[in-house]
C-alpha cells in the first residue's frame, strides 16, 4: 500500500508537468500579446518583466523559467489586476470553490447511495420510477439551466413567503451555500444515483447475499454489511472523474451565483486574458484534480481488501 | 398419493406436497410439483437430478431463500420435529434458517462476501444466533475453521475470500454452515465446481462432521457417483417431480424408474468396458411453462404405453420405503417390472454390492 502511494505519487507530478508543458505551449500559441493591452506600459515595466520572464528570451528558455518558478510555487504576477500575486489570487479564492466543491460532492454522494439503494428497492414500483425520470432528466440537462432555474425557484419561493428563505445569491454563510451546492451536485448525484442502482441490484442476488440470507442475518445487518458495503464500490471508482466535473461544473455555477470562487477569476482571466492568472490556475486545478483522483484510489483501497493486499 | 409413502414419525425434517412456482414474462414456470421427503438423524439423502429439474428451489423454499417475487411457495409444508417452517422460522419462533438448518451452495468463489474476512463471516452467525460478543464469536470461527482442517487457521481468519483456493472457500463456507451446530445441513452441488481431487476431501469432510455430530445432510448433485459415495436415501428428480426414492440400494440396484435406469446408464464408471456402453438419454426434460399431463418423462421415456401420455402415475410403492411415479407398476400392467433392468447393473465404485 505504502510502495503504491509512493507510486501514484510519482505518477501524480509526472501529469501535472504534462499539465504545465501543455498549458505553456497553449497560451503561447494563442493569437496576442498579454502585454499589448490598451494600457500602455512604460519602457522600465517592459523590462522588469522581461528580466522576469525573459520574453526576450527564446521560448524554451521562457518554458525554463517558467517550469523554475513553478516548481518554487511562484505562479507570477496578475497582468490584469495591479499588483496581486497569482498566489494570493489563488489562497483567496480557492477555498471558497473548495467549499463548494466538498458541499457539492458530499451532496452528490449521499443523495446518489440513497437514492440508487432507495430505487433498487424499490425497483420498477412507484420511488423507483419517479427518481429515475428525474434522474434522466439530472443526467441531461446542463448545470448552468439548474443554476438559472435554481434561482428563479428561489426568487418565487422567497416572493410567496414574504421573506428571505434562501439568499439568491452571494457567498458567506451556510444558507448562501446551499442553492449553490445543490445545483452543483445534482448531475453527479443523477448520474451516482444510476450507478448505485445497477450496482445495487446486482449485489442483491448474489450468490454472497443469498449465503448472508441462508445464515439467517436480520435484513439491516444484510443490508449494510452484505449489500451497502459492495454496492458502494463502483460509486466510490467514480468518485474521482466526478470531482472533475463538479470543479469544471463550479466555474459556471460561481459565475451565476455571485460566489466569489477560484472558477470566476478563471473565467474572467481568460476574457482578460490574463496570462499568468490563466496559466496558474489551470496548473493548480490539475493538480488539484490529479491529487484528489489519488486520494479517491487509496480510499477505495481502503474499502475493498483485493485492491488495499495487492 | 401420499397414503403410499410410508408414514415415518421420526422424520426431523418432513416435507409434505411442496409446489413451487416462479412467475416470468415467458409465463408461469412450475419449477416445483409436489414434492415430498424426510430427512432422517445422521443420514443422507441425496436429491438427483439434471439441472433445471427443480432441486435448488426444492431446498430454498425450505429455507426460505426463494426470491418473492417471482418466486412463490404455492402449496405444502415442511415441518422439523413436527413445527412447521415458514420463511426460515417454526411455528413456535425458533429460527431455522442458519441456526437449526445450515446450507452451503455450488459456487464457494462468488458465495461469500468479498469485503469481510472470513472469521468474520463465520463469526456473524454466532453473534446472530447465540448473541456471542464479536471477539467470542471469532474465536469460535478459528476453531471452526481446524474442525473443517483448514492449516493456521487464526491466520486465515483473518484473510478475505480471495486469499483463498476454491476447496478452502468451500470449507470455510461448511464452517460457516455448521457453526451453530444445525441439525441438518444443507449442501447444493458442493463439490460441482471443485477439482477432482478438492471434491473427494470436501466429501470426506462432510462425512465425518456428519458423523461426529450426528448431523443429517441432504445432498443436491447431478454426479450419480457422488450419491454412489454418499447417499443413504435417494430421491431422482425430474422436471419438478420425485419420479423415484427410496435407500441407495434401492436406487441403484433395484431401480423401479424407466428414468433412473437411464441416468445410470449414462453415469460413466471407472470401468472400461461400461465406458463403451455410455448411453446418454435422447431428448431433454419438458417445458415448465406447461408441463405434460400425463408422466413428465413421457417424451423420453422408451417403455412409453398410451395410458402415460394423459394420466399422471401416482407414486406406486415397490418395496418399504421404495415409492416410484411409473405406470408399469400397476397392477394391471402387462409389461414386467424385470423388463427395465437392460442396463448392465455393473457394480458401483464406492459401494458394496
Ligand atoms: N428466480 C427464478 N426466476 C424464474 N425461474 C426460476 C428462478 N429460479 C429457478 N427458476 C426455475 O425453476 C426451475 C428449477 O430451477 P433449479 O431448482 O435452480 O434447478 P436445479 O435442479 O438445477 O437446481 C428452472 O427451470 C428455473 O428456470
Ligand atoms: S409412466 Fe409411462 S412414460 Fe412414464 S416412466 Fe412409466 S412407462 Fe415411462
Ligand atoms: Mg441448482
Amino acid at each position: 500500500m505504502i510502495l503504491y502511494t509512493i507510486k501514484r505519487l510519482i505518477q501524480g507530478v509526472i501529469t501535472v508537468w504534462f499539465i504545465a508543458t501543455a498549458t505553456f505551449f497553449a497560451m503561447h500559441g494563442v493569437p496576442g500579446d498579454p502585454l499589448m493591452t490598451d494600457k500602455a506600459m512604460s519602457e522600465e515595466v517592459r523590462k522588469n518583466l522581461d528580466a522576469h520572464y525573459g520574453f526576450d528570451q527564446p521560448k524554451w528558455k521562457q518554458y525554463g523559467i517558467y517550469i523554475g518558478h513553478m516548481v518554487q510555487g511562484d505562479f507570477g504576477i496578475s497582468f490584469a489586476q495591479e499588483n496581486r500575486r497569482v498566489n494570493d489570487i489563488l489562497w483567496e479564492h480557492f477555498p471558497v470553490s473548495a467549499f463548494l466543491g466538498i458541499l457539492a460532492i458530499t451532496f452528490a454522494g449521499l443523495g446518489g447511495i440513497l437514492f440508487g439503494a432507495l430505487t433498487a428497492r424499490y425497483r420498477n414500483r412507484m420511488p423507483d420510477i419517479v427518481i429515475m425520470f428525474l434522474v434522466i432528466l439530472g443526467i441531461s440537462v446542463p448545470s448552468f439551466v439548474f443554476a438559472a432555474l435554481g434561482q428563479l425557484a428561489l426568487v418565487k419561493l422567497n416572493a410567496f413567503f414574504g421573506t428571505s428563505i434562501l439568499p439568491v445569491a452571494g457567498w458567506g454563510t451556510l444558507s448562501h451555500m446551499i442553492a449553490p451546492s445543490l445545483v452543483l451536485g445534482l448531475g453527479t448525484m443523477a448520474f451516482l444515483t444510476r450507478l448505485m442502482r445497477s450496482s445495487m441490484l446486482e449485489i442483491v442476488s448474489s450468490d454472497y447475499v443469498r449465503t448472508a440470507r441462508s445464515k439467517g442475518l436480520p435484513t439491516t445487518r444484510i443490508f449494510l454489511r452484505h449489500e451497502l458495503r459492495n454496492a458502494i464500490l463502483p460509486v466510490v471508482t467514480v468518485l474521482g472523474p466526478s470531482i472533475a466535473a463538479i470543479t469544471t461544473g463550479g466555474f459556471v455555477v460561481e459565475l451565476v451565483f455571485a460566489i466569489p470562487g477560484l472558477g470566476r477569476y478563471f473565467v474572467q482571466a481568460v476574457q482578460q486574458l490574463d496570462y499568468t492568472v490563466i496559466m496558474g490556475t489551470t496548473v493548480f486545478y490539475g493538480a488539484f484534480l490529479v491529487f484528489m483522483v489519488i486520494v479517491v484510489d487509496l480510499l477505495y483501497g481502503l474499502i475493498d481488501p483485493r485492491v488495499r493486499l495487492e | 398419493m401420499t397414503a403410499v409413502i410410508d408414514q415415518v414419525t421420526s422424520a426431523l425434517l418432513e416435507v409434505r406436497d411442496l409446489e413451487v412456482e416462479f412467475d416470468t414474462y415467458g409465463g408461469t414456470v412450475r419449477a416445483v410439483r409436489g414434492v415430498s421427503f424426510e430427512v432422517h438423524a445422521g443420514k443422507t439423502l441425496a436429491i438427483v437430478g439434471e439441472s433445471g429439474c427443480g432441486k435448488s428451489v426444492t431446498v430454498q423454499s425450505i429455507m426460505g431463500l426463494i426470491p418473492s417475487p417471482p418466486g412463490r411457495i404455492v402449496g405444502g409444508t415442511a415441518k422439523l420435529r413436527g413445527k412447521e417452517i415458514v420463511d426460515g422460522v417454526t411455528a413456535d419462533g425458533e429460527i431455522v434458517r442458519g441456526s437449526r438448518i445450515g446450507m452451503i451452495f455450488q459456487d464457494p468463489m462468488t458465495s461469500l462476501n468479498p469485503t469481510m474476512t472470513i472469521g468474520d463471516q463465520i463469526a456473524e452467525t454466532l453473534q446472530v444466533h447465540r448473541g456471542f460478543s464479536h471477539s467470542q464469536a471469532l474465536r469460535l470461527a478459528v476453531e471452526l475453521l481446524e474442525m473443517t482442517r483448514i492449516n493456521e487457521p487464526s491466520r486465515r481468519a483473518r484473510q478475505y475470500p480471495f486469499e483463498f483456493s476454491g476447496g478452502m472457500l468451500q470449507r470455510s463456507m461448511i464452517a460457516m454452515a455448521i457453526a451453530c451446530r444445525p441439525s441438518i445441513l444443507i449442501a447444493d452441488e458442493p463439490t460441482t465446481a471443485l477439482d477432482v481431487t478438492i471434491q473427494s476431501q470436501i466429501l470426506d469432510l462432510l462425512r465425518d462432521l456428519q458423523q461426529e455430530n450426528n448431523m443429517a445432510i441432504v445432498l443436491i448433485t447431478h454426479d450419480l457417483g457422488v450419491v454412489a459415495r454418499m447417499a443413504d436415501e435417494v430421491a431422482v428428480m425430474y422436471a419438478g417431480e420425485f419420479l423415484e426414492t427410496g435407500t441407495a440400494d434401492d436406487i441403484f440396484y433395484n431401480s423401479a424408474h424407466p428414468y433412473t435406469v437411464g441416468l445410470r446408464a449414462a453415469m460413466p464408471t471407472n470401468r472400461d468396458e461400461s465406458e463403451q456402453d455410455l448411453m446418454p438419454i435422447d431428448g431433454s426434460p419438458p417445458d415448465l411453462f406447461a408441463p405434460p399431463p400425463g408422466c413428465a418423462y413421457f417424451a423420453r421415456c422408451p417403455h412409453a404405453m398410451e395410458a402415460c401420455r394423459n394420466d399422471p402415475p401416482p407414486g406406486f410403492a415397490v418395496g418399504s420405503g421404495h415409492m416410484t411415479r411409473c405406470w408399469l407398476h400397476h397392477a394391471d400392467c402387462s409389461r414386467r417390472i424385470e423388463d427395465l433392468h437392460y442396463a448392465a447393473a455393473a457394480p458401483l465404485e464406492g459401494r458394496d454390492a
